[in-house]
């Protein structure tokens, strides 16, 4: 069997890596701060990949592992879409595609006080962010941001939600824009919301829009960018 | 409890509306018309009787076997049909591992009427010894991923086992012509099963609204919609069962018109099993010649045996 411990980390970067790789050796890389991401452990010396997927590398020492599921494993600073499940005296509990339920605490917005905890009906779709994410504790949620402005966060009217996998969701929020948002952009006015956590909510004046728009973007996963605008054309064809 | 909490699939109050509102213009949110069929696919497997449909994101698997038994005191001559049906956790976060639930039994049920009263299977050609020794033809039904509308792939997957299910021939002999020989399948080409008509369900969802209506709900639609009615017919134009599960009340004239959607949505989908089957015969047949060359051996060893 190969031995794959190849010393230079070059030559692991975006190329796939396997659950126990390891992808980085420390005792050859002296005085230098790295940050890891997602999927990445250290061991001693090593750092090895926990995740299957690519590793990819920012400049000038951020690693991390890339890959797509329809699970969410939440991670800190990750925006999410929750559903409301249930309300408690401390917390709201919400859904957010992760191995356990998330606690909204009720005091975590803008001007949160105990007199004006908001009323969430259940099924209320939130735009969230998450405080708090440790291995085996229920994650911490927030509908602010950092300084504690609203900043976009909460809850969302109308429109339609539907769940997509963690990685078109990185993809519709990376820059350059995604073409198909891109392609529907250009023809078509809509807003939508992108959770990391696979969903996606779109909202437009009327209903053909939102439904063109949710069906090209669920489409859109494993087409390359010249096939992501052809269906697009498509579909609107079929619409007008 | 949380762990199960967080693994149920839930729908949010947006979406509630939104289907409701794209209803209303005729929207639905996967782009079909109200009265549109999503895409049918019908696979066999290797062995005659098993089938896999699949309705859009919904799939379900069928298969066919048959076993000589004693028939019932008060029906001698008639073979028996029965119809089990499983829900694997996989296909759903809400189905369980155990005993059939409430939907499985009424969706094995809505099956075994359409078959069973309409006499589409017929039950005494599977009667070998009067009183004795009948075959009892059991359909498996799993089902391996819920995207809605259950029973009408169910129900397809089915009869296109059935079709292509074949029991082996049995003769009678023995001393006083009282024994069952069932022969295997080399000796003696085993027999389809009689099957006179197709009945083909086709479910209909209702809404508070009545002039919603919709044939062929996806999953979302179904946690949405207030009623449901399930309507068995044939291409002949028969209607076979009827089945209303509780929910919204509706005019006659709404089931009046059902009836006559359903009856032609019957129609090509009776066509559609019927030319899958046909292609699966085909390549069985070709298949058997190509089997000649080696089944000359076989021969040789059952005439030594005789």
């Amino acid at each position: 069997m190969e031995n794959k411990q190849s010393s230079s980390p070059a030559s692991f970067i975006d190329s796939t890596v396997v659950p126990g790789d390891v992808v980085l050796d420390l005792s050859s890389m002296t005085n230098q701060t790295i940050k890891l991401g997602g999927g990445l452990r250290q061991d001693c010396d090593a750092i090895s990949a926990m995740k299957a997927g690519t590793l990819r590398f920012l400049k000038p020492n951020k690693y991390w592992i890339e890959s797509s599921q329809k699970r969410y494993v939440p991670c800190v600073e990750d925006t999410v879409l929750g559903i409301v499940v249930d309300s408690k005296a401390d917390n709201f509990l919400i859904d957010i595609k992760g191995p356990t339920l998330a606690f909204l605490p009720v005091l975590a917005f803008e001007g949160g006080t105990r007199r004006n905890i908001p009323k969430f009906e259940l099924g209320t779709l939130l735009y969230l962010r998450v405080v708090k994410a440790n291995f085996g504790m229920n994650p911490e949620l927030s509908c602010t941001d950092a300084s504690g402005k609203a900043a976009e966060f909460g809850p969302l009217k109308d429109g339609y939600m539907f769940e997509t996998s963690t990685g078109l969701s990185r993809k519709l929020l990376g820059s350059p824009t995604c073409p198909v948002l891109e392609a529907l952009g250009k023809k078509l006015s809509f807003e939508i919301a992108v959770g990391l956590n696979g969903r996606v909510w779109v909202n437009a004046a009327s209903p053909d829009t939102i439904v063109v728009a949710a069906n090209a973007i669920m489409n859109s996963e494993s087409l390359s960018t010249a096939q992501q605008i052809i269906m697009v054309e498509h579909l609107l064809k079929n619409i007008q | 409890m949380e762990g199960r909490l967080a693994n149920a699939w839930r729908l949010t109050v947006n979406d509630k509306n939104f289907i409701k509102t794209a209803l209303l213009s005729e929207i639905r949110i996967d782009g079909r018309k109200p009265f549109e069929y999503r895409k049918i696919s019908i696979k066999f497997g290797r062995e005659d009787g098993s089938s896999e449909v699949q309705l859009g994101q919904t799939r379900v698997i069928s298969i066919v076997t048959a076993q000589l038994v004693q028939p019932y005191r008060d029906r001698p001559k008639e073979g028996m049909l029965s119809i089990f049906t499983e829900f694997s956790p996989m296909a759903d976060p809400s189905f369980e591992p155990g005993r059939p639930g409430e939907l499985a039994v009424e969706l094995g049920r809505i099956i075994d009427r359409g078959l069973r009263e309409s006499r589409a299977v017929d039950t005494e050609s599977l009667c070998i010894l009067a009183g004795k020794f009948v075959w009892a033809v059991r359909i498996d039904i799993h089902i391996l991923d819920n995207g809605g509308n259950l029973v009408d792939a169910a129900n397809i997957a089915a009869l296109a086992s059935l079709l292509t299910f074949r029991r082996p021939e049995c003769s009678l002999g023995g001393e006083d012509g009282q024994e069952v020989i069932v022969h295997p399948p080399e000796i003696r080409e085993p027999l389809p099963l009689m099957v006179h008509h197709l009945p083909i369900a086709i479910t209909f969802g209702f809404f508070n609204n009545e002039s919603i209506l919709l044939i062929d709900p996806t999953h979302n639609e179904e946690a949405v919609m207030n009623g449901r009615m399930t309507t068995t017919v044939n291409a002949n134009g028969d209607i076979c069962a009827i089945q209303k599960g509780g929910g919204e009340g509706v005019p006659q004239r709404v089931i009046m018109q059902c009836l006559q959607l359903a009856t032609s949505k019957a129609a090509s989908i009776t066509k559609q099993i019927k030319d899958a089957v046909e292609a699966f015969n085909t390549e069985r047949a070709l298949r058997k010649i190509k089997r000649h060359p080696t089944s000359t051996g076989v021969d040789v060893r059952e005439k030594q045996n005789q």
